[in-house]
């Protein structure tokens, strides 16, 4: 009996981490249908309240309904972070893959651009839509093809810059431009509360954009495209945002008493939370200097929706400021928090000013910082600002969020400003931040996928429903082929599909509409080792030996066929999720972890299996 | 059960037979794709597609003339999937000019109609929008609610702190929606899909596809040279490509032959195409690896007879596994959904050309190469 206990322990826990790898799939899919049936009450209430209510008032509502449902239980959020994620074709949304302009960006950086150079440009931009060629060489070319150097055009602050120096700056400058993009794209989407987006650079000039589950296809085209706009802003002194804050408080806590009850707090926390609507979302500081708040993450969207109300909008405007989040959180045991400022509504200056920005560590005092330049114009109003200001914060706010608040200690005179940051990355963060302002970043879409709602949904039917038919089909064929044998493989493919799908959990792969296909594909291949093994079992029984000799040479005599064509499928497994894309991807993912539990399953569970039953002495019967 | 009971049938004797049927075959194929070429879907062509769904059945000519006199030039509209669902397709990505100065003056006069004598100015123009400006920021809802009323997709603009911005985008897309809208008032839809793939994304995904494919034919070859010997691998490789050229025939062929399927080369049927590579092989191996099983024990049985006995001794497995998988592939393309059916048409044919040529052609060609080289090959 000892000779199986090893084994049994490898299978029942394979099994067990199936199960335990899946639930989080099977408990998402139940609470989604929950929360989409209180969803539909909560929207006929809305509804029955304010008839008049716009589609997209109404929609921003039940979002907030939405997140605080599912607040309402922390087994919710984590279950969803641990389910099975479902590619964009299967939930419906958008995918983008974007390009820097780079015409409009080298339009931007020329100095002196004449009638030639216009001309030049469009020419090369003509020939590059198509080939490869970069539009920078293309350009260079033609400049050079017309006698002149590029140092005419450029200037990167030597002169005597060379055509392949001042080409690769040029390069360089659309590479920089490419972050800026991706900086400013995944920071409207997380303000837009898009659930898990995914923006990723793509060679030097590209960004892939996936936006699933997304409603509003023009928000979502907007929130791409258009350029940010940088501003330098104030705040408001601490004692008049207090008051502002009080007012608000006061206000939400006779009228909004209903949303906030639905959390189960405690008595004590409940109490404050029923008196001080807002300041229980936004925590105040025991530092009085300044009126800074801090907000949960998942509390965001309920305080933006708090701001946008008549009475509350009236308050802000009245104080003549407005609330800025953060661009990034800071996260303590208790979870991560959004800095909320007060600052004043009117900029003080925006970014076109800025010629430049560089981040470098001071050697004086090894600290990082970013310098910062600007024009003549704007170092002017700059001396103006900071010479009136000495002491006060300024933040430096890129499309809605404050990136740096950083104080100011002395007037600034020349325009050329030295803001110190915490760490390398912020000070390389602030520069991208610093340069938006000065260069925008034009990107255009070259390609676009968008998959409604509900075609993903008929999709996800079809799918499943053709995956659980070829399931049972298969195995009905291999139990009337095989009889016992046949039940053994029809476990083995049970497990193999548990497996695989458990593994795709737990590495966090998308399943697309091919990845379903994979999985059909991999049952169909699955039986193949079993076939393999029990056939070669049958002819060696031909040959007059036992079955226990006959089941052991049927394994191993079948395992070098198994082996090798496994491989061979595996090797275009690899291949296909190397060079595939988006869906194609998602099928070679799910073939490849089928191909390894196929082989797990036959070659150790069915394995098992007949030694254990050869060893009571039972028959299994292979037809 | 069992399929076949000793099965011994001379295969190799008869390869002149599989010679002409293969040759025959291919044949057929090239000559459709010589002369009909295939279907690229957008993927690979560039262009754009838009999936709608209507609430009532559609009147596919009604909706194909529509389509054609919009002043985008070639509209191709087909139904996809249902009768309810139609796919239309243009190659023109962006408005040409002569359109866009006539949807302009159309969102100017919807303008115009909703806030008579605002003042405004276009402060930015692309190929695909239009930004205004205008004087005060009170009209600015009504307006955008006037041109969303009138199939325009308007919206303030992001990055503008003084909120006066409006912008307009002027898309193909938009342009045949609400064209469509006009003129089949009683019949309501609503975008299911909507594709956009820039010329030059259609070229590198074309070129990604065929690399693809070369590497994993390259690999597969240095892997089977290694674990069998060069010429099984060679064998292998161009028994592959037997297969994948009867498949791409057969696709080119049934183009627009059978209705309801959609036959193109799209980025899913080169993942397909793929697939059948890994199966084919997967096939092919077993057959070698019988083969290479006698070749040891049975040292001086002749190479054709050894031939012969594996493939007869490994019938029964082929057989098997090919019926079980091309039962989940029928499956898939019965009720996958519109998206797989090509998918799962090519894998159908290449599942079977697959078989086929792992019994009659790979393990062939090994014996040509063994008559003609002379020298023995030994494991």
């Amino acid at each position: 009996m000892k000779e199986f206990t090893f084994r049994t322990v490898i299978i029942i826990g394979a099994f067990a981490l199936g199960f335990y790898l899946l639930y989080p799939t099977f408990a998402d899919l139940q609470n989604t249908k929950k929360i989409s049936q209180e969803l539909v009450k909560i929207s006929d209430l809305i509804k029955q309240k304010n008839p008049a209510i716009s589609e997209n008032d109404l929609q921003k509502k039940l979002t907030a309904a939405r997140d605080s449902l599912m607040k309402t239980d922390p087994s919710i959020i984590s279950n969803r972070e641990k389910r099975i994620k479902l590619g964009l074709d299967l939930q419906g949304g958008m995918y983008l893959v974007m390009e820097i302009n780079s015409a409009k960006l080298i339009e931007k950086l020329a100095k002196q651009p004449d009638d030639l150079f216009y001309k030049l440009l469009k020419e090369a931009q003509e020939e590059t839509k198509t080939s490869e060629e970069n539009i920078v060489s293309a350009l260079a070319k033609k400049i050079r093809a017309n006698g002149k150097r590029m140092s005419v055009y450029f200037d990167f602050g030597d002169i005597t810059a060379s055509d392949s120096e001042i080409e690769s700056k040029l390069v360089q400058q659309e590479t920089d431009a490419v972050t800026r993009a991706v900086e400013i794209i995944s920071k409207r989407v997380n303000q837009y509360g898009v659930s898990e987006p995914n923006i990723q650079k793509q060679g030097s000039r590209r960004i892939v954009l996936e936006l699933p589950g997304i409603s509003n296809m023009e928000e979502a085209r907007n929130l791409v495209q258009k350029g940010a706009v940088l501003e330098f802003k104030l705040f408001v002194k601490p004692q008049l945002a207090f008051n502002m804050m009080n007012k608000i408080d006061k206000l939400l806590a006779g009228t909004d008493s209903v949303l906030v009850g639905q959390d189960t707090l405690k008595s004590k926390e409940e109490k404050f939370a029923r008196q001080h609507p807002f300041y229980n979302l936004a925590r105040y500081s025991q530092n009085q200097n300044y009126a800074d708040t801090w907000v949960k993450a998942e509390n965001k969207t309920k305080l933006q929706d708090y701001f946008s109300r008549p009475e509350i909008k009236k308050i802000i405007d009245e104080a003549g400021a407005a609330f800025v989040f953060d661009a990034k959180p800071e996260t303590n045991k208790e979870g991560s928090f959004y800095a909320l400022y007060v600052l004043n509504s009117t900029s003080e200056l925006t970014g076109e000013v800025i010629t430049n920005a560089i981040s470098r560590v001071d050697p004086s005092d090894n600290k990082p910082v970013v310098n910062m330049e600007m024009n003549d114009e704007g170092a002017n109003e700059w001396a103006r600002i900071t010479g009136q200001n000495v002491g006060e914060r300024c933040s430096i706010v890129l499309d809605g969020v404050v990136y740096s608040a950083p104080v100011i200690q002395e007037k600034i005179p020349g325009g050329q400003s030295r803001i110190t940051a915490t760490s390398t990355e912020e000070a390389k963060l602030l520069e991208i931040v610093l340069k938006a302002g000065a260069l925008p970043a034009p990107v255009e879409t070259i390609e676009e996928r968008t998959v409604g709602p509900s075609l993903g949904q008929d999709s996800v039917d079809q799918g499943a429903n053709s995956a659980l038919l070829g399931f049972i089909l298969v195995s009905i064929f291999m139990i009337v082929y095989y009889k016992n044998g046949g039940i053994v493989a029809f476990s083995g493919l049970f497990f193999t599909i548990l497996i695989s799908l458990g593994v795709l959990a737990a590495f966090h792969g998308v399943l697309t509409l091919p990845g379903i296909a994979g999985v059909v594909l991999s049952m169909g291949m699955a039986v193949d080792s079993n076939v393999l093994i029990y056939e070669r079992i049958r002819e060696e029984l031909e040959t007059g030996k036992t079955l226990r000799a006959a089941i052991d040479s049927g394994f191993s005599m079948s395992f070098s066929a198994i082996f090798d064509s496994n491989v061979t499928t595996m090797i275009t497994g690899v291949i296909l999720y190397q060079f595939g894309t988006g869906p194609i991807q998602g099928f070679a993912l799910t073939l490849m972890i089928g191909i390894i539990a196929s082989l797990f399953s036959a070659l150790v569970f069915s394995r098992l299996i007949f030694d254990y039953f050869v060893s009571k002495g039972q028959m299994i019967k292979l037809g | 059960m069992r399929i076949f009971h000793d099965l011994n049938v001379d295969f190799m004797g008869k390869r002149n037979m599989f010679y002409a049927i293969s040759s025959a075959l291919i044949l057929i194929g090239l000559i459709n794709i010589f002369v009909r070429g295939f279907a690229f879907g957008i993927d690979f062509k560039g262009g754009l597609e838009v999936a709608l769904q209507f609430d009532k059945p559609v009147n596919i000519t009604q909706i194909r003339n529509e389509a054609s006199n919009i002043g985008l030039g070639e509209v191709e509209v087909k139904t996809f999937g249902s009768d309810r669902s139609i796919l239309i397709r243009s190659e023109i990505q962006e408005v040409p000019n002569n359109l866009f100065s006539q949807i302009q003056s159309n969102v100017e006069k919807t303008i115009d109609a909703s806030q008579p004598g605002l003042s405004r100015k276009i402060i930015d123009k692309s190929s695909s929008s239009i930004t205004y400006s205008f004087d005060s920021t009170k009209a600015l809802d009504k307006i955008i609610q006037d041109l969303n009323t009138a199939d325009f997709q308007a919206m303030k603009t992001l990055d503008d702190s003084s909120k006066t911005n409006l912008n307009v985008r002027i898309s193909v897309s938009d342009w045949i929606q609400s064209n469509l809208k006009e003129k089949i008032k009683d019949n309501n839809f609503k975008v299911l899909r909507e594709e956009r793939v820039g010329p030059k994304v259609g070229q590198e995904l074309k070129k990604n596809a065929l690399f693809a494919v070369g590497l994993s034919l390259l690999v597969i070859l240095v892997y089977l040279g290694f674990r069998f010997k060069f010429s099984f691998a060679i064998s292998a490789v161009a028994a592959l490509f037997h297969d994948i050229f009867i498949t791409l025939g057969i696709f080119s062929t049934l183009y627009g032959v059978i209705p309801g399927l959609n036959l193109e080369i799209s980025l899913t049927v080169i993942g397909a195409f793929l697939t059948l590579t890994g199966y084919s092989m997967n096939d092919t191996v077993v057959v070698y690896d019988r083969v290479r099983e006698y070749m040891k024990i049975y040292k001086t049985m002749p190479l054709k007879d050894v031939m012969n006995k594996a493939i007869n001794r490994t019938m029964n497995r082929t057989i098997i596994t090919g019926f079980a998988t091309l039962l989940s592939v029928i499956i898939l393309f019965l009720f996958g959904g519109e998206v797989l059916r090509s998918f799962a048409f090519a894998l159908f044919i290449g599942i079977i050309t697959g078989t086929y040529s792992s019994i009659f052609v790979a393990s062939v060609f090994v014996l040509e190469y063994a008559n003609r080289s002379k020298k023995k090959i030994e494991f």
